[in-house]
């Protein structure tokens, strides 16, 4: 049989429709049919990673003509597109590439990475940032360097551990300003953090769990878009905190349990 | 909030061997920087700090143990969940302004304090319908020993502890009514906070021989009747044999009717008076020497103070917060869960897994993740932590979810995870605590990178 799977229109605000050819029942059974839908679900997932990283990529080097430039305004606008595109993948990030996601997203540091370019950024100074910028460029390359590679594969377990970790992470305390604070962007950092939740779910694990347990398939689903409705709001302020706080627990308690259904081990919330 | 208790002091050596490195330091976590937030930037909670006020309870002094209503106090008293508005969303507790159950000296929020130590509860951020249309911030008192100290309320308004506490949590804190079991939890929490034993001070409110020659001397001035009025003296409303006060309220000049405050360990209780305004002993002597024309020479004043400083004192102020103590506290908050299930008491267990989620999240954030570029070793131990911190704080989204279904063969099930994955615990979190906030040297490095990227973040306007 031939399944669309629809990517809802939330992810960056488009509509993609991936057709994965699921032969069988199971889908991490063995056998060939079920091998070619993982790997059909793991190639569309990569295809979206290695967009949103060239977003981040093309960003930076926006970034890095716009510091040049000394423009501040074009700056700053470069490093939200810059960080939209990065926090899309946040579920692979740690995961995937730890080191690279130490230098790229390091806090508190006032020399390397997104945040040490955001503290200076913002406050107008271009002046000390030329380093961390070229840096940054450097270190996001280096990333789509490595996931284009035709041996980079992603697999499911670890996947599954990014995306529970992610969903813990997205209820974390944001009341003192979030992950973004001196840029104001905490809640697009979240948002797309979300955006990238549902992505991995939809593209990689929710039809194969809708034939090992469709109930727990459509609670994950209703979950998300619960926690998607709970981050568009128009400010960090109107966030419902406690409610995010719990919707992404719950979220990760879910996945805990789609995990066994779908026979990987139980994910690890923590980093790798 | 976590909450350090002076019996519990097991890691005192080891402590102390910290505190050399940490005398130096005098570095606090960094106040509120970002507009964005719930609070106002530039707010200071005086959270994460590693030497915290000492907590004692007096059945604990007697020599019995927490009992259940005292731990699902305790642990309420540290949740925002009862709380509403903004203080909810800014995860602010009653332990936020209680630190430990005592105040907190360093509190302020912009707009709704006139300085460090005080704050509006009557002011339009918080519930604006309890704004009262005036800037009169108060201090947030210490409850140490408050099941003596009544009336409640600065101006003793409440003569019970409960309806003071509802007020707290209805009117000033827009929270839902409580239900009489939290108010019960509550209101018995407080009542077992105590006084922190002071050898400077006998039984009877009188100086012990420990105490200098001029605090004796201030002793005598403290109890000697007024020039111009012989039936008062400062003893007469602070009555040292009845924990210092009368259980009255006066006009002293300050604005309006207030409660006579206890002098009892008040030294950790500074700013004084009800508005916080007076920052020593020294001006609030002063104060009381105009003020009731006390004509005191600069000797008396001294010794008066001198005294103040030994009746006020505690033997063990502050306690070092380390993963044992964390620890201790998070089994003394999840045994509410021994009665709350068993009982299938819903309202119990989901506040508690939720109050225990949240103080496991901050325990988790003591253990700085592989983006902290401020600490360098111990990874693998470290992120060993908060894996595992991680999954109990799921676990305890289990047992949340499954007593809200009402399915508590399901809580069970998870409590019994959960007590396990805790134990476990243990041994992962002290193998990781030397490179964790724990120790005072990563600590302070990670607090002045934060202040560091705060400060770069402040040197120009924003450009936005």
């Amino acid at each position: 049989m031939q399944i669309q799977i629809h990517i809802s229109s939330c992810v960056s605000a488009r509509i993609f429709v991936f057709t994965l050819a699921i032969l069988g029942a199971s889908f991490f059974a063995s056998g060939v049919a079920q091998a070619a839908s993982l790997a059909d679900g793991l190639k569309n997932y990569k295809s979206f990673v290695v967009e949103h990283i060239g977003v981040a990529l093309s960003g930076a080097k926006e970034l890095q003509q716009a510091v040049k430039a000394k423009n501040a305004k074009a700056a700053q606008t470069a490093w939200i597109k810059s960080r939209k595109g990065w926090e899309a993948v946040e579920p692979i990030t740690g995961e995937f590439f730890s080191e690279l996601d130490e230098a790229i997203d390091a806090w508190p540091d006032s020399k390397k990475g997104y945040h040490a370019i955001e503290a200076a950024l913002f406050a107008g100074k271009l002046g000390g940032i030329f380093a961390p910028v070229d840096e940054l460029v450097a270190n996001l390359a280096k990333f789509s360097n490595e996931l284009g590679k035709p041996d980079f594969q992603f697999e499911p377990q670890g996947l599954m551990n990014g995306l529970t970790k992610l969903a813990y992470e997205v209820g974390e305390n944001k009341s003192k300003g979030g992950e973004s604070p001196y840029a104001g962007t905490s809640l697009i950092d979240m948002q797309e953090n979300v955006e990238g939740i549902e992505a991995l779910y939809q593209m990689v694990f929710e039809d194969p769990l809708k034939e090992k347990d469709a109930k727990l398939a459509g609670e994950i689903h209703e979950k998300i878009e619960a926690v998607e409705k709970l981050v568009k709001v128009k400010s960090l302020k109107a966030l419902n905190q406690p409610a995010l706080h719990k919707g992404g627990e719950e979220l990760a308690v879910l996945l805990q349990s789609a995990a066994l259904k779908l026979d990987l081990n139980k994910p690890a919330v923590g980093e790798k | 909030m976590h909450r350090l208790r002076t019996p519990i002091c097991k890691a005192a050596a080891a402590a102390a061997a910290f505190l050399a490195v940490f005398a130096a330091v005098s570095l606090s976590a960094e106040p509120i920087a970002t507009k964005e937030g719930v609070l106002p930037a530039g707010t200071e909670l005086n959270e994460d700090q590693l030497d915290q006020p000492t907590e004692l309870f007096w059945s604990e002094l007697a020599g019995g143990k927490r009992s259940y209503l005292l731990n699902l106090g305790d642990m309420l008293f540290s949740s925002p969940t009862i709380l509403g508005g903004a203080a909810r969303q800014a995860g602010i507790s009653c332990g936020t302004c209680h630190q430990q159950g005592g105040g907190n000296t360093k509190l302020f929020v912009p707009g709704m304090s006139s300085r460090a130590g005080n704050f509006d509860t009557t002011g339009p951020f918080f519930n604006p319908k309890a704004d009262n249309g005036v800037l009169d911030p108060v201090r947030p008192p210490s409850l140490r020993g408050a099941k003596y100290l009544a009336p409640y309320g600065h101006n003793g308004r409440f003569a019970s502890l409960r309806d003071f506490v509802r007020n707290v949590i209805v009117n000033e804190f827009a929270g839902g009514e409580p239900s009489p079991q939290v108010l019960d939890a509550l209101v018995d929490y407080i009542q077992e906070i105590a006084f922190l034993p002071n050898a400077k001070l006998t039984a009877g409110g009188r100086l012990s021989k420990e105490a200098s020659a001029a605090a004796k001397r201030g002793e005598i001035l403290f109890n000697k009747p007024f020039p111009r009025n012989a039936a008062m003296s400062c003893a007469s409303c602070h009555v040292p044999s009845g924990a210092f006060v009368d259980h009255q309220i006066h006009d002293v000049g300050t604005g309006g009717w207030q409660k006579t405050p206890t002098l009892l360990n008040a030294n950790l209780n500074a700013p004084y008076f009800h508005d916080a305004r007076y920052d020593s002993y020294e001006q609030v002597v002063d104060y009381f020497d105009k003020h009731f024309d006390l004509r005191l020479s600069a000797k008396d004043r001294s010794d008066l103070v001198a005294y103040l400083n030994a009746i006020g004192e505690a033997d063990k102020p502050t306690t070092r917060n380390t993963v044992q103590a964390e620890l201790e506290e998070l089994e003394s908050f999840s045994s509410v869960f021994d009665v709350a299930i068993p009982a299938r008491n819903s309202e119990i267990a989901v506040l508690a897994a939720d109050a225990l989620g949240i103080e496991w999240r901050d325990l988790g954030e003591k253990f700085p993740g592989r983006t902290d570029t401020t600490v360098s070793g111990g990874v693998k131990e470290r992120l060993r932590a908060r894996n595992t911190i991680r999954g109990v704080v799921l676990t305890l989204r289990r047992i949340a979810m499954a007593a809200a279904d009402g399915d508590f063969g399901r809580a069970a099930e998870a409590y019994a995870a959960y007590q396990k994955e805790a134990a476990a615990a243990a041994d992962v979190l002290k193998q990781a605590e030397p490179y964790s906030l724990f120790n005072p040297k990563i600590w302070e490095a990670h607090f002045k990178a934060v202040k560091q990227l705060a400060d770069i973040a402040k040197e120009k306007s924003r450009s936005k």
